[in-house]
Parts: C-alpha cells; structure tokens; sequence
C-alpha cells in the first residue's frame, strides 16, 4: 500500500472539495460533541449513585441509660448481621463524638448554651446491599436499647424511599443513556456516510475513469478512506475540547455556588485509567476516524460493485 | 490477442451495437476500424475492455474469456491494455502529469521511474510545456494527447485507440500516427477506430470496417472507402 499516495490523494481532494470537509466535519463534530457529553453525564451520574449508595446507611441511637452489657449485646447483633453478609461495616458514634460532629456543623454557640448533652450515641451501619435497607432496619425496631419513643421505630434512622427512588431513577436514566448513545453513532454513521456518499456521487464519474485504467477497487477505496478517518478525526478532537471545556466550566461553576453535594467530576482529558484507561480526547478521536472511515466503506459499497 | 465469436450487443431500448461480430487479431496486429459514425465502433472497444458485456457471442484478450472472467481480475485486464478513449476520460481535478502517472500508479510503478517516464512520453506527444495545466486548461487536441500518452506510459501489450487524431491538426496527427507505428513495431498490437481516410489510405494496414454493427469488409491492406471493381474502373 502508498501510504504517502493515498494519504496525498486524500489531503488533495480535502482541499479541492473543501465545503464538502467542512460539512463532514461539522457533522462528525456535532455527533461525537453529543456522544462525549453523555459519556461525561452518565460518567457523573454513575459518581452520584455511588455517593448515594455510600449514604443509604442504617444509624442505630442507643438509649441514654442502657448498661454497658446492652450495648455489647447491640454491637453483638451488628456483628452476627456482619458474619452473615448482610451489613458492610459499621462505626460506634458516642455522646461526645455526636456533640462534637454537631458543634461543627451548626457552630459553638448553640452547644455553647446547652445545659447537658442531648444526643445520644449511635452506631451508623453500612448495609452491604442497598436493597436490603428495610430487612436490616427492621431487626432493630422493637431492640429495647434502641432509643425509640413509645410505638415507633424513630430511633433506627435510614434512607427510605425518595433515596431509593432515586437510586432507581438513575439506573433508569443510566440505561437511557446507552440507548441515546448507540442512537447517535448510528446517526454519526448515517450522517458521514450520507456525506461521503455526496461527495463521491460528485465524483463517479472519476471512480469510473479510474476504473477504466485498471485501478483496483481497493486503490480507489483508500484515499476516501483517509479522507474519512482524517475528517473523523478533526471532528472528533474538536469535540473532544470542546466537552471537556464545558464539563470543566460547569464542574468550576457548581464548586464556586458552594453547593458541594451536587460535586461534578471532570472527565479526563487524556487518560483515565480502569477498564477504560483512555481519556475523553483520545476516546473520542477513536471512535469519530473509526466513524469516518467505516462512513466511507460504507458509503463507496454501493458505487464499487463490478 | 483479441478473438470475437458472433459476438452481438443490443443496447437496451432495441439499438443495435454490433452484431454477429466475428473477427481474430493476431499478436502484433496493427488494425484499423472504420465505419460511419454509429457503427459499432466504439461498442467494440468498450468490449474488449469489459466496459460492456456481450448479450451473446465470447469475447478472448490475451487468451482469456471475457465471460468467465472474474471481476477482481478486470483490473489486471485493463491495466494491460491502454486505451486511448474517444471522449478522452482523463481525471478532472489531476494535472496533466498526474494524469498521466495515475496509470502507473495504480500497477504500482515506484516513484522514481515515475518521474523519469512521464516527462519522457509527455514530451514525445508534444505536451512538455502543459505539465502542470489541468484539463479544463487546454484544448480538446491537447486533451486527447494526454489521453493519448497515458495509454502509452506503460508499453502495454495491447493498445486500442478510439479516434486517437479526431481533434489533431494534420502534423500533430502523423506525429501520433509515427507513434503508434512505432510502438507497433515493438511487438504491441493497435487497433485504431477512425474517421481518417488520408491516413488509413496511406498506411495501407488491415482494415476492419463495420456498418450498422455488421463486420463488412475485412481487408490485409485495405483502404478507408470500400473499392469495388467497378467503382476502381470508374476512376
Ligand atoms: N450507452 C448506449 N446506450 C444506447 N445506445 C448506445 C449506447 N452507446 C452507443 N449506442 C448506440 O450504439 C450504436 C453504436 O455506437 P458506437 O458508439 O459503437 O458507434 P461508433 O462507431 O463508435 O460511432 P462514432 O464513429 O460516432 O464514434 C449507435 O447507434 C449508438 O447510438
Ligand atoms: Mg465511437
């Protein structure tokens, strides 16, 4: 193969059919642009469900005048449901630690004032399957060192449904999201082949000269190709900018509204790691000259059969 | 080298290209083709080159049959035959030169005997000074020179030349024609379809004319016009 031919004939007819580039490249940039910013979305939201999982916890508050003996026999339960798979880990909060964690949350003023320490010690269980939060919760309800009042359970605190719904909201909107994704790099592919297609229906009347001088099918094929993989490829880096400035920007813009819950994460622009190590730019370069070129293949099938 | 066998093509309304065509060209041959305009001529042509297929009849290049031939083989068949076509065929958007090298691009020829024979058949066909002029830049005799020369650059073993002087003045036109003799005598068979009477006339090779799609006369040293007894007394 000429590599340095093809890759010749490529940029030559680029620049010969410029308006024609320049729509390919729009056009890819606009269908990976779509596709990095649901990369990048559902990338978040996959770190908020897993803050939200972290935060379905079960906290246990211990009455102020249990025995010490109860409260091993408490922790006892925990470990038995620990031993048995169902709880992740756990932390014993007492008085102090309570009142202190409050003290920095609404300042020394109020605890300042207080007479005694109203808050009772606690154990905040990780539960390991978010599911199972009720049936967890559930063995502690009628626990006497559970510090209830009288006919409620108010004394086993946990995450109940909005934080469940919520969960299943996102694996919803998660799963969405692929079917958004595989309907845009259908669409990409489309749209440059649809492209190509325009372009090469400009020039059949060259595919056929050089048919006529013994070209091969594959010597035509390539320099199209190249033109796709190239236009894909610009498109695709322009994109690739383009998203992780944005997603940047915005991830800026929510740290400075101090409203840190929501904390956005910025995709990586050149490498991740995991077991998708590439970063945003090089995953989307890939994938838009992957576009282009099978844009190409498929848009010159129909105009290369003997 | 080429071989019809009552070879008949029918374009598709119901017009007659040729028919029951049966004719043999040796190796070497140097053969005219003449016939008013609508003939048959250049369907005959397009065949060889497998630009048309046959609706009956068996067509042989170089040994092979056309009809069994593989379409991934078309390429090879056309690359060793140069073809100078009657509506030029050259690359809109190439130069004059890269025109003329594509045909050696695509057998793979490498770049530097690239650029040692294109300048060299350019110049032989009078065009040194056009190298880097597109088509759209030169005239239609210039155009048909390139064609010309691209059909040449690889010295293939068979060369069909579909009105190779139509738009030549008369010098140029011999110039060409000397050409043609002289990769003839190289061992490449010619075969020329052309209006050109003074030509065929002074030549003096075989002639093949056609009328209707008919094989009319086939002659070892024919003249352009038929030259029947009583006509030849006329004179
Ligand atoms: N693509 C086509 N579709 C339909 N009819 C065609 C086609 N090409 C040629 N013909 C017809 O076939 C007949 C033979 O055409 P051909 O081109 O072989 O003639 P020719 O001898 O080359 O003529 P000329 O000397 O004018 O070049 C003509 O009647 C022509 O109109
Ligand atoms: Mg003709």
């Amino acid at each position: 193969m000429r590599f340095s031919y093809f890759l010749a004939e490529a940029f030559g007819s680029m620049r010969r059919n410029w308006v024609m580039a320049m729509a390919a490249v729009i056009t890819v940039f606009i269908s990976t642009a779509i596709l990095g910013a649901v990369l990048v979305t559902r990338d978040n939201l996959n770190q908020g469900a897993t803050n939200l999982k972290n935060r379905v916890m079960i906290e246990v508050f211990i009455r102020d005048n249990s025995s010490p003996a109860q409260v091993s026999a408490l922790q006892h339960k925990i470990d038995v449901l620990k031993s048995q798979g169902q709880v992740k880990g756990y932390t014993y909060i007492s008085k102090e630690q309570a009142l202190a964690i409050f003290r920095k949350r609404f300042g020394e003023r109020i605890v300042a004032n207080l007479p005694i320490n109203p808050l009772p010690a606690s154990y905040q269980i990780q539960v390991q399957n978010t599911d199972n939060v009720d049936k967890v919760a559930a063995q502690f309800f009628n626990d006497p060192t559970v510090d209830n009042d009288p006919g409620t359970h108010n004394g086993v605190k946990y995450a109940k449904e909005t934080v469940r719904k919520m969960l299943g909201t996102i694996s919803l909107i998660e799963k969405g999201m692929w079917v958004v994704t595989i309907i845009f790099a259908a669409a990409a592919v489309l749209l440059i082949s649809t492209t190509v297609r325009l372009s090469i229906f400009a020039r059949r009347r060259e595919v056929e000269i050089m048919r006529l001088v013994g070209a091969t099918n594959w010597f035509i094929r390539w320099p199209f190709v190249f033109e796709g993989f190239i236009t894909g490829l610009f498109g695709a880096i322009l994109a690739g900018v383009f998203v992780w400035v944005g997603n940047w920007g915005i991830a800026n813009w929510i740290k400075s509204t101090q409203i840190d819950f929501l904390s956005l994460r910025v995709y990586r622009l050149w490498w991740q790691g995991g077991t998708w190590p590439l970063g945003l730019l090089p995953t989307l370069a890939l994938l838009g000259a992957l576009l282009g070129a099978v844009g190409s293949l498929v848009a010159l099938r129909r105009h290369l059969k003997t | 080298m080429i071989v019809f066998e009552d070879v008949t093509k029918v374009y598709d309304p119901d017009v007659v290209g040729l028919e029951d065509f049966t004719c043999h060209i040796g190796k070497g041959e140097f053969v005219f083709l003449v016939g008013p305009s609508g003939s048959g001529k250049s369907t005959l042509i397009k065949l060889v080159l497998k630009e048309l297929r046959p609706d009956t009849g068996r067509i042989l290049v170089a040994g092979r049959n056309l009809g069994t031939l593989r379409n991934s083989k078309v390429p090879l068949l056309r690359r060793n035959i140069g073809c100078v076509f009657q509506d030029f065929k050259l690359l809109p958007n190439k130069t004059v030169y890269d025109n003329v090298a594509y045909a050696l691009e695509v057998v793979g020829e490498p770049r530097r005997s690239i650029r040692r024979k294109v300048p060299e058949i350019l110049s032989l066909v009078g065009l040194a000074e056009k190298t880097n002029s597109l088509p759209h830049e030169i005239s239609g005799g210039e155009q048909q020179r390139v064609s010309v020369a691209r059909a040449f650059v690889n010295h293939p073993p068979l060369l069909l030349a579909d009105e190779p002087t139509g738009n030549i003045d008369p010098e140029t036109a011999v110039g060409i024609m000397q050409l043609l003799v002289r990769i003839n005598r190289t061992g490449t068979t010619v075969v020329i379809a052309t209006h050109d009477r003074d030509m065929v006339n002074r030549m003096r090779r075989r002639v093949l004319q056609l009328e209707a799609g008919r094989l009319v006369r086939d002659e070892r040293r024919g003249s352009y016009d038929q030259v029947t007894e009583e006509v030849g007394d006329a004179f």
